[in-house]
């Protein structure tokens, strides 16, 4: 992977780790060309551009290489500067480099320490920026803005010199420790050494200040609770709220009455289907299907000639069958079941048979089928009398 | 069929175009053949295809009636008479057993190229016959036909990987996708893909619901129900799991149980390999397991529900006219009755009117004991039986509690099959039939 422009997060993240039990005095001039790195991905020309520079720097990066190949941990900064080294380098110190780079992703230093050296370091970096006027692209802006509100390496082709003096700036306070390089007052970190800062990081962060107690509360506190009950009833926000929960507790009772309308739309549990005589023997009659659900028939039912109510719900899952005249069966279209004229189901998945509702004859002698009660064959209630009227 | 010629002046205009069509993709494929390959046989061999192509598309747009291509009268019936349930479940095992046994054989690029063509070739004359195609191109079938076909090609695309990947591994190899390993980035890379099929889908579903309006229907009524009534189509796997079924199992326990098999199977799974490459060697059980419950018992019953179950649930030959008068003869009985009266020639052991509920619930365990043992025995006794033979290794490296859910998932997944097959064979409705309870199985 290191041939290609951009490190993979992969190795990112095994150098940042190996860093952890690094060598603490990294080399500034890796540092500093390590700032822009965690914008890698969306600079690579600057990545590109940092490339020459161990070459050109001999006297800095060689010294840092060498501890790293000899068995210290190399640090990000290192392992980062060397990476890209190889790419645009000349052949002199790739092999080299590539001992130090190669075993550093392996190192085993799981703990995720990582990156903070890396941003450390950034405010260095922004120390001595390039302040070239040339047409900038979207990645060294953005590089820029990460590395401190201050233009980057603004183009690919003046890069490599940009960052040239970058580092050559950014080095340059390492040696002399009281040289303020801070742009802003918010950089005061930035201003100090490089190195002193990837000492000071290895030593544990300081504390965080104590925040101040909580004050004691005001003496007046209990004047205010005791003044709650007359707030609660005589302030604005208590009218609101009163009147809130009286118009949401009418919504509530109105919800509820509207859910038992005076008025049902639906057709009447009890009903008339006329005289006996309108359904002669062995026929069953259709024409209540659509309004009622209910097919009445005449047949004979264990030697006896009746008149039952059945209702049209399948007892598989709860289809409307059809009655098929020439098989002399209901079918239900949805999976098949099958059911004589008497309502056993015989074929297909239904497991009991249809459902009879009640049925009668009215004072005025005509047939009345009662919808609000149902008779069940297994329960064996088609023997109850109110179940079918004898011919 | 009495408007057969109108039918085939209405459908010879699409038979055109699509055998155009075919000419024009299978010409290209010879061009690309001519142009690549070292041996130029393919190549003559699929332009001749193409004009084969070429004169059906001419004969069905001729203008007359008698010159559409169709697949001749004898052969539709004899198809019509020989499909059933039955013909159809095992028929669809045996083609995917062939298709997973000789697989790599079916990988081979030019062998689905046959494939693909002689299934369309299929389809386009199957097309001329009106049942066929009344079923075919309704809007609502449409995806189904699609559904073949996609279905068809990621199951061939993921079984050559995995044929590669099992050679490799063979000769020492890393599988393919090792020798790819470099990562994408969610921005760019994924989002504009995203980006890009969302609106490549957009587009094409704008046009599809102008080109295939859904049909109007009549205002949906409690006591009217179409015939027949077709569930939405993925969930027509489940309706034909109903017809053999209670609706509690197979409506609400069996659903239920593939959503947990499924998440259960990374705890099941103590296969460490085949992670992240297409393998099949590797894995076979797994494999198996999942292509089983996959396509034979959910994609081929979408299609079985789509195409060949029609009015009032009976099954129609696939150039059968949907007749509602259709009569089959599907009577079935339960167990109990099997048991008692036809075995053992007693009547029904029924509680006394007005007994005690005690006694009730008695009579119904002593009515039910037949089915109650056998299914005792299938989920209690079998799967104990399994880890000693079949499953000895996957007992010994599972532990009893991983291995008895792997093997009551199993037994229940199966539960599906072996009811059909019962169902088919002896005309048994369910093996445990409480209807006092709505209880039966």
């Amino acid at each position: 992977m290191a041939e290609k422009k951009k490190m993979t997060v992969a190795e990112i993240l095994a150098a940042a780790r190996a860093e952890k039990g690094g060598a603490a005095p990294a080399a500034p001039a890796e540092s500093a060309a390590s700032a822009p790195a965690p914008g890698a991905s969306a600079t690579p020309e600057s990545d590109a551009a940092d490339a020459p520079l161990p070459a050109e720097r001999p006297s800095a990066p060689k010294p840092a290489a060498k501890p790293a190949a000899s068995g210290g941990r190399p640090s990000v900064a290192e392992i980062m500067a060397l990476a890209r080294a190889k790419k645009a380098d000349g052949a002199s110190s790739v092999a080299e480099e590539q001992a130090a780079a190669k075993p550093a992703p392996k190192a085993p230093a799981a703990k995720p320490a990582a990156a903070k050296p890396a941003a450390a370091t950034k405010p260095a970096a922004s120390g001595g920026p390039a302040k070239a006027s040339a047409p900038r692209d979207t990645a060294s802006i953005l590089a820029a803005a990460r590395a401190g509100a201050k233009p980057g390496p603004v183009s690919k082709a003046d890069a490599p010199a940009a960052v040239k003096t970058l580092l050559a700036e950014s080095t340059r306070p390492s040696g002399k420790p009281d040289a303020p390089k801070g742009a802003s007052a918010g950089q005061d970190a930035a201003a100090k050494p490089v190195a002193t800062k990837t000492a000071a990081l290895k030593t544990a962060p300081p504390m965080p200040t104590r925040p101040a107690k909580a004050a004691a509360k005001a003496a007046d506190d209990e004047a205010d609770r005791r003044g709650f009950l007359s707030m609660a009833l005589g302030s604005f926000m208590a009218l609101g709220f009163t009147s809130l929960s009286v118009t949401g507790g009418l919504f509530s009772l109105g919800l509820a009455r509207f859910m038992f309308p005076n008025v049902l739309a639906e057709p009447p549990s009890r009903f008339k289907v006329g005289f006996k005589d309108g359904f002669p023997v062995g026929k069953v009659e259709t024409k209540y299907v659509a309004q009622f659900g209910v097919w009445v028939v005449n047949s004979d039912i264990g030697g006896q000639q009746q008149i039952y109510a059945l209702k049209t719900v399948c007892t598989h899952l709860g289809c409307t069958p059809n009655w098929l005249e020439a098989e002399q069966k209901f079918k239900c279209p949805c999976h098949g079941s099958g059911f004589y004229k008497d309502g056993v189901n015989f074929e297909g998945p239904a497991p009991r048979p249809l459902e009879r509702y009640a049925i009668k004859i009215a004072d005025d002698g005509q047939l009345e089928v009662d919808k609000s009660r149902a008779f069940q064959e297994e329960l064996g209630q088609w023997n109850d009398p109110s179940s079918f009227v004898p011919v | 069929m009495h408007s057969n010629g109108l039918f085939l002046k209405d459908v010879a205009g699409f038979l055109g175009s699509y055998y155009t069509a075919l000419a024009v993709m299978n010409g290209v494929a010879g061009y690309l053949l001519w142009k690549r390959s070292k041996e130029p046989t393919q190549a003559l061999v699929w332009t001749v295809f193409a004009g084969v192509m070429m004169i059906l598309a001419s004969l069905a747009l001729s203008g007359s009636p008698g010159l559409v291509p169709a697949l001749p009268a004898w052969l539709r019936g004899l198809v019509n008479q020989l499909s059933g349930p039955v013909l159809y479940t095992l028929g669809t095992t045996a083609l995917l057993t062939v298709l997973f046994v000789f697989r790599r054989f079916f990988v081979k690029p030019m062998v689905a190229w046959t494939i693909l063509n002689a299934m369309l070739l299929l389809m386009g004359l199957s097309m001329a016959d009106e049942n066929f195609a009344s079923i075919v191109m309704k809007p609502d079938n449409v995806p189904i036909v699609g559904l073949v076909f996609l279905l068809a090609f990621f199951t061939w695309v993921a079984t050559k990987q995995a044929v590669v990947n099992d050679d490799r591994i063979a000769q020492g190899l890393p599988p393919m996708e090792k020798l790819d390993d470099e990562k994408v980035l969610v921005w760019p890379d994924l989002v504009y893909t995203e980006l890009i099929c969302m609106i490549a889908v957009s587009a094409f579903l704008l046009a599809w619901a102008i080109f295939l309006p859904a049909p109007l229907e009549e205002p949906a009524s409690s006591v009217k129900t179409p015939n027949p009534s077709k569930a939405p189509w993925y969930f027509l796997g489940l309706q034909e799991m109903l017809v053999y079924f209670d609706p509690w199992y197979a409506g609400v326990v069996l659903p239920s149980l593939v959503i947990f098999g499924l998440m259960a199977m990374p705890y099941l799974d103590f296969n460490k390999k085949g992670n992240g490459y297409y393998s099949i060697a590797e894995r076979k059980f797994s494999y198996l397991t999942f292509q089983f419950g996959f396509l034979e018992l959910w994609i081929t019953l979408i299609i079985l529900g789509t195409f060949l179950r029609g009015p009032n649930w009976n099954f129609f030959g696939p150039f059968e006219y949907w007749s509602p008068y259709k009569v089959e003869v599907l009577n079935n009985v339960d167990l109990p009755q099997m048991f008692w009266v036809n075995l053992l020639d007693r009547p029904l052991p029924r509680a006394p009117q007005g007994a005690s509920t005690l006694t009730q619930v008695g009579t119904i365990l002593l009515r039910e004991a037949p089915g109650l043992v056998l299914l005792g025995a299938y989920l209690l006794i079998l799967p104990p039986l399994l880890a000693v033979t079949v499953f000895r290794g996957f007992f010994a490296r599972m532990g009893f509690i991983r291995y008895m859910i792997m093997a009551n998932l199993m037994l229940l997944m199966l539960s599906l099959p072996l009811k059909m097959v019962l169902r088919w064979t002896m005309n048994l409705k369910y093996l445990v039939s409480i209807p006092e309870f709505s209880l039966n199985f």
